[in-house]
């Protein structure tokens, strides 16, 4: 044995059975050291520039080390620098997936400082907004996860829906997937004529198509033979690290902010009975696996639909912006605000001194604390189910390291 | 609970480091008062953090299992402290909590609060390279979303811009 094969591990032959040709079996059992191998920073299992530094005995995980900060653009920073309207277009750029939604979770946080009404008009637009943007975050989650795992086709059904929702968009403000719409005290304009009647076109046919996802992703053999009893996250676990959204429900805890602590008009729907919350049960295999993350994700979308279904129902013409001043003073004081993302609370905490420009604009994205799990979670673990791990969190790097 | 509910309730258990609370309250000329709008918070002493999440975390009646977000502020260049902000959340009660420690800007100094909640440790890292704020115990005090050779702490009011990193010119 050379001395470099020693150095790297141990090499023993054993001699086997003869077979009953006549053959000699030999067996060559090799044990080697640990290997270091970096996932990332360009990989597409990581869904963006992240570096996972993996530690692994053959094919199975022993560590594994996150390492961010390749995509920090100093949103923060920014927030303490420009205008409290200025702001708007950056919140666009942590989770460019739910656009919308961060455009509404910093609205809220600075009307919270501010006194101030929302026209109910302006509050359905935001929430048909929001949720149909969650549609989109979610069929991008879904579709990006089953390629991760080498189900090529969903993905490009999956874009086929998301581009009408795009397309929707760009009718109401003219952006596809940046659009500081949700603006301080509304909505930037009302929507066009035919539009409201158009979404509702779209919740028909998504119906429909939502169930081919879930025959052709979500309860496909060998989809669930991947998925299943990988990565599980037991409810203690999922406490601990602050994991939120469909990480949270998908280890069985029922909650959800919008029916739980609700904001905007959720609370009216939730008493209506618009929407229901999915949890994961555990269905195809153990509570919190990643199977059930998939799972609540896609009952989701249905869900959000419905909520689509009753703004449609009950929006009213009317005013869609409060009056607000172009340069704003916001009220001295301090807010956090979370609110439901697609991938978790997403929180928003500022603090003003009365002046046009923000003191604190800190941004509590839900993918860094969801992320902080891995560290957890891979240890233990063969390589390829690292892959269906990382893939079930959902994260946004955009949102990580903003 | 309520926020004033729960305000009362660590005072009736005697919440480690509990030193008061703040509730938003309208303008008043006549006391040359501005006012301040948001949320209502309870003020801890900083290095009694830990111990004041632990016992958020165990009571019954409170049980914030979850910190969602654990931050800094720097209200100003001239101001003393720091703001050491921590948002929990019951999901058994639906309720949440502000929490508010201040600490002195000579000696950035607190136990982590790791000990209690796992999700801290990102959070602290984060907070420790942007504010230079030390947390006594922490497992892996390494930065997390600037580079390791970063000079300086970033979200200071005092900070000052650098002019070149690397040899990359940054005006």
């Amino acid at each position: 044995m050379t001395e470099q094969a020693q150095n790297q591990g141990t090499m023993t032959l054993t001699e086997g059975e003869t077979t009953a040709s006549g053959e000699r079996e030999f067996m060559l059992d090799v044990r080697t050291t640990d290997l270091e191998v970096n996932m990332g920073p360009q990989h597409p299992a990581t869904h963006g520039v992240m570096r996972i530094l993996i530690r692994c005995d053959g094919e199975l995980v022993t560590g594994a080390q996150p390492h961010l900060g390749y995509l920090h653009r100093c949103a923060e920073k920014i927030g303490e620098n420009v205008e409290w309207l200025q702001y708007l277009p950056y919140t666009d750029r942590y989770d460019y997936l739910a656009a919308m939604n961060n455009n509404l979770g910093y609205s809220m946080a600075v009307e919270a400082l501010m006194d101030i009404e929302i026209p109910r008009r302006a509050e359905l637009i935001r929430m048909i907004c929001a949720e149909l943007n969650r549609i989109g975050s979610h069929l991008i989650a879904f579709g990006t996860y089953g390629l991760d795992l080498g189900a090529f086709t969903p993905f490009l059904y999956m874009f086929r829906e998301r581009e009408w929702m795009m397309a929707l968009f760009e009718k109401i403000c003219g952006a596809r997937l940046t659009y500081s719409y949700i603006r301080i005290g509304g909505v930037f304009n009302d929507a066009p004529p035919g539009w409201l009647s158009e979404v509702e076109r779209f919740c028909d046919v998504f119906d429909e198509k939502w169930q081919e996802y879930v025959d052709l992703l979500m309860m496909n053999q060998i989809f669930i033979k991947r998925t299943a009893n990988v990565g599980v996250i037991p409810e203690k676990m999922a406490y601990d690290f602050g994991a939120s959204g469909p990480m949270l429900r998908g280890s069985g805890i029922d909650f959800d902010l919008r029916r739980d602590m609700p904001y905007s008009l959720y609370g009216e729907a939730a008493e209506a009975g618009a929407f229901d919350v999915p949890i994961g049960k555990g269905e195809m295999g153990t509570l919190g696996d990643s199977w059930d993350r998939v799972y609540v994700r896609t009952i989701e979308m249905a869900e959000s639909i419905k909520i689509v279904r009753w703004c449609l129902d009950q929006i009213q013409p009317g005013p869609v912006i409060a009056d607000i001043p172009k340069t704003l003073r916001i009220p001295i004081g301090e807010a956090y605000v979370g609110i439901e993302n697609p991938r978790g609370e997403l929180g928003h905490y500022v603090v003003s001194d009365g002046g046009k420009i923000a003191v604190r604009c800190r941004v509590r994205g839900p993918s860094f604390c969801n992320l902080a799990v891995l560290e957890e979670l891979l240890p233990g673990t063969f390589l390829a189910d690292a892959v269906a791990i990382i893939g079930s969190t959902d994260i946004v790097i955009g949102e990580t390291d903003r | 609970m309520d926020f004033k509910a729960i305000y009362d309730h660590l005072q009736a258990i005697g919440a480690p480091g509990l030193e008061g609370c703040d509730e938003p309250r309208p303008a008043n000329k006549e006391k040359k008062d501005k006012g301040r709008a948001g949320d209502a918070y309870v003020l801890i002493d900083p290095q009694l953090l830990p111990q004041f999440l632990h016992v958020c975390r165990d009571d019954p009646r409170l049980s914030f299992e979850m910190v969602m977000d654990l931050t800094a502020t720097d209200p100003g260049k001239d101001d003393e402290n720091f703001w050491v902000n921590v948002q929990l959340i019951s999901v058994k009660h639906r309720h949440r909590l502000s929490v508010k420690s201040l600490l002195p800007k000579a000696e950035p100094k607190l136990p982590t609060c790791t000990t209690v909640h796992r999700s801290c440790q990102w959070h602290e890292r984060e907070c420790a390279e942007m504010y230079g704020i030390e947390f006594d115990g922490h497992p892996d005090p390494r930065h997390i979303l600037l580079p390791d050779d970063w000079v300086g702490f970033p979200l200071r009011k005092d900070y000052e811009f650098p002019e070149e990193y690397h040899g990359i010119s940054c005006k």
